[in-house]
């Protein structure tokens, strides 16, 4: 197995990696759905407050496509629906009964999967809401029923930090593993697993599994990323991608017939009580997952997802959709005297302008800026940093002047929005924000 | 001490905010109150965690690589000036005397500098950059050490206005604005800084008046050099040897003279990242692969032809102020290109240009500030070029 290794990214050593022990969460009294951190979903309710739901009742719907629907990810009564403004809405949080009750759904059985027509078997992750499981690149909008992609793309790893080890959650799941990815076969002729982090995980694989493993700095597992550096072909670009741990909850769903709420997240970062892996389930409440809040860390940030790329939630919130990582770092909200011209031995960076340069311990990293916003002097750190080869800065100033053919040119969709040039930028500019924004303005008026 | 600071700072605010009797001079505050504490701003959205650099560390750090070359042209200037009127050569007075004209004409430079910055800051209402700091330091630095300070007010004027802020500001600028501050002086009142002859300030004793003499520098001896003779002699002759060259200890522009100690900041800017190698080592591929054709005619000849190239290729590096430029100036990432593949054309295009008005252009001995400005003007057009080479390679996504 040849190897891809990256060396442009930066692997930052941040404190707080999650332990790869499983430490089993109390079961929750509720659960709850956030369809506001669902990128380019228009949710339409289909159900009220006060109403009975099972696991797997669609707690609400695509506008776009009916058929793509989200399930409920607990049984008991829709306690409360949170709008924002513009009615969106922020959450829908659901009380659970003691005994949860489970919708059925009509799954075709391991010996009827090679003879099930393509479409049927589409037809049934729709109905029993795994659909969604899929996106597609490069706009990382959910994948679209009725094509079918280049080629998928399972995510064993993924190297921002932290989240969930597959040496963890493929433990003792290599067969649901391996029945989630028959049906990714039928799905698409080409089937590839970009496997990242410890190679020993590729002998736990199915043996007749396409796998391509990517080593170096952050963001090897990124799918933008690792597609970039295979594709040959423009064709390749609407390539479809699928977590390692989705993977398995489509075989736990084939299997048992029913919405998989089973869950292995992490908490990390340097303010968690104990960096680890947890077993919980879908929807979790955050306060739970940080081992009933950070009473003693009123400056804590709350990141759902990895430290690049998350949302910043609070403790009320619940943990979302895709995301299987709860980070909690220091807000640094402080003033820090003559920062500017500190020696800096404990302070991270991907410069060599610190004495942190020698140093190979993790830094216990916090939220702050580290500086003000300025006008980009054209430094180039983003574009040395940039793991598709974009050139930010000027592909930046592309977009704020509206050249959009130009940035397009320039390589935009390729941006795999790792977030690693907002972090590099001296001059402290939200490069990512920019070009996911141009991604989806783009995307809405291709679309 | 830094309670006392910040209680200051608490106090003063006020008149500074909006609806405060200073509200206009906000952005001098908030510049001076950010260099005492770095702001308490945390980070909105994703990504949630920064670098630690930001761009007062950068440009910070191109000051700190300035110092070396700073304080040895304070050192020399009064060391020269002294020689020439026969004072005291202890250190200390030379010391003395060296920052009684340099830092008059830094005062000047970085006071009404940061006029101009603030008054634009203020009406675009925007926090002041770092930048200024480099280009407020740079341009004395530049000057020969008889400059007016009138002219050095007028030159930073015409830096920062018409080099930087009129394109709107550091990062827009397509000059460098130290180099269009020194550029004007250098058109607008040639009989105080001509480049071929060079000034050195003399105290009369007793008298307190200050006047110059000058000298022809080593780069103006160079179209001198007639057929059948040596430039190395010549400058040999005139006090210029190599090691003098390299070490600076010569009359000349007040902090530019040292190849030695610009040697020292580009190793501290290369090490801390802030300024780019290639721009630096392109500049000297350039010179040398323009001198060194020029010298081997010259030498294939007898020494008969091309006596403008006679002088040995390695000194054209240390002579005149092509170190101090390429380290500091060329390094200029505003105002250079982006690239890495156009840093390399940019550097050599620079050393080569700069060894090209040298020989070839009698009106100007010294020839690296006009070639960085021109180039500065090329540098998006390479740019271009070059993005448009790399984006060819690029598998399509729209």
């Amino acid at each position: 197995m040849n190897a891809i290794h990256l060396k442009k990214g930066f692997s930052i050593r941040i404190a707080g990696a999650p332990e790869r022990h499983l430490h089993r969460l109390n079961t929750p009294d509720h659960v709850g759905m956030v369809p506001e951190q669902i990128p380019f979903v228009k949710p339409r309710l289909l159900v009220e407050e006060g109403d009975s739901v099972s696991i797997g009742t669609p707690l609400f719907e695509d506008k776009r496509n009916t058929r793509i629907r989200f399930l409920s990810p607990g049984g008991g009564r829709v306690k409360r629906i949170v709008f924002g403004p513009r009615r969106i809405i922020r959450q829908i949080v659901i009380a659970l009964d003691k005994d949860e009750p489970c919708e059925a759904f009509d799954v075709p059985t391991v010996e009827q999967l090679d003879a099930i027509p393509r479409q049927a078997l589409v037809d049934t992750l729709l109905a029993g809401g795994m659909w969604p499981f899929f996106k597609t690149l490069p706009f990382m909008d959910l994948a679209d029923p009725d094509t079918v992609p280049p080629s998928i793309i399972v995510r064993l790893g993924n190297d921002e930090p932290f989240g969930p080890d597959p040496v963890v959650y493929l433990k003792e799941q290599e067969d649901r593993f391996g029945l989630g990815m028959d049906l990714l076969n039928k799905l698409c002729d080409r089937v590839v697993v970009n496997l990242t982090g410890d190679e020993s995980i590729g002998s736990a694989l199915p043996d007749q599994a396409v796998i391509q493993r990517y080593t170096g700095c952050y963001p090897a597992g990124n799918p933008s990323v690792q597609l970039y550096r295979i594709r040959t072909g423009s064709e390749q670009n609407r390539a479809w991608f699928i977590d390692g741990q989705d993977v398995i909850l489509m075989g736990d769903f084939l299997r048992t017939g029913r919405y998989p709420v089973q869950r292995i997240m992490t908490v990390g970062g340097s303010l968690a009580p104990t960096a680890e892996h947890v077993s919980t389930r879908a929807g979790v409440p955050l306060r739970l997952m940080c081992n009933g809040g950070l009473a003693g860390e009123p400056a804590a940030r709350t990141i759902v997802g990895g430290v690049f790329t998350g949302f910043a939630g609070s403790p009320d919130g619940f943990m979302g959709f895709y995301q299987n990582a709860l980070n909690l770092l220091d807000d640094g909200d402080r003033e820090e005297p003559f920062g500017f011209i500190r020696p800096g031995a404990n302070k991270p960076s991907y410069s060599t302008a610190f004495l942190s340069a020698f140093r190979r311990k993790p830094f216990p990293m916090d939220c702050g800026q580290h500086g003000e916003v300025r006008a980009c002097v054209n430094c180039g750190t983003c574009a040395r940093i940039c793991p598709v080869d974009i050139l930010p800065q000027f592909t930046m100033k592309c977009l704020v002047a509206d050249e959009v053919e130009e940035a397009l040119a320039h390589g935009l969709l390729d941006c795999a929005e790792c977030g690693l040039c907002t972090y590099a930028c001296p001059s402290k500019i939200q490069l990512r924000e920019v070009f996911q924004a141009a991604k989806a303005q783009y995307y809405k008026e291709i679309s | 001490m830094m309670k006392v600071l910040k209680g200051l700072f608490n106090t003063t605010r006020p008149h500074f905010e909006s609806g405060g009797r200073l509200e206009k001079l906000h952005p001098l505050f908030d510049a001076i109150e950010t260099v005492a504490f770095t702001p308490a701003l945390t980070t909105r959205s994703d990504a949630h965690v920064r670098d630690s650099l930001d761009l007062k560390r950068y440009m910070t750090f191109v000051i700190i690589a300035l110092m070396p070359p700073f304080f040895f042209g304070i050192y020399n200037t009064g060391y020269q000036s002294h020689l020439a009127s026969g004072l005291n050569l202890g250190f200390v007075p030379v010391m003395m005397q060296g920052a009684w004209v340099v830092l008059p004409m830094l005062m000047v430079s970085y006071a009404v500098g940061l006029f101009w910055e603030v008054l634009f800051a203020s009406i675009r209402k925007h926090n002041i950059s770092e930048g200024f700091l480099v280009t407020g330091l740079l341009f004395p630095m530049t000057l020969p050490p008889t400059t007016p300070l009138w002219q050095v007010a007028v030159g930073i004027s015409f830096g920062v206005v018409i080099g930087k802020e009129i394109f709107g500001g550091t990062g827009r600028n397509i000059l460098n604005p130290a180099l269009t501050a020194r550029a004007f002086i250098f058109f607008a009142y040639p009989a105080n800084m001509s480049g071929d002859r060079v000034w050195t300030l003399v105290e009369q004793s007793g008298q307190q008046a200050v006047d110059a003499v000058t000298a022809a520098t080593p780069l103006a001896l160079l179209p001198l050099v007639t057929a059948g003779e040596s430039a190395s002699r010549i400058l040999g002759d005139a006090g210029y040897t190599f090691q003098r060259l390299f070490i600076g200890n010569i009359p000349g522009s007040v902090c530019e003279t040292s190849a030695l100690m610009c040697l020292l900041g580009a190793v501290f800017l290369v090490l801390t990242g802030v300024g780019n190698y290639r721009n630096m080592l392109g500049g000297v591929f350039g010179m040398l692969a323009v001198a060194y054709p020029g010298y081997l005619i010259y030498l294939s000849s007898g020494g008969q032809s091309a006596t403008m190239f006679s002088v040995h290729p390695v000194w054209h590096l240390v002579m005149g102020s092509f170190a101090f430029g390429i380290v500091y100036m060329a390094t200029d990432p505003v105002s250079g290109p982006g690239m890495n593949l156009s840093r390399w054309i940019y550097g050599f295009a620079i050393g080569a240009l700069t060894v090209m008005i040298r020989v070839f252009n009698p009106a100007y001995p010294e020839g690296v500030m006009l070639a960085i400005l021109f180039m500065n003007l090329f540098a998006p057009l390479i740019d271009h070029f070059v993005i448009k080479a790399r984006l060819r390679t690029r598998v399509p996504n729209v």
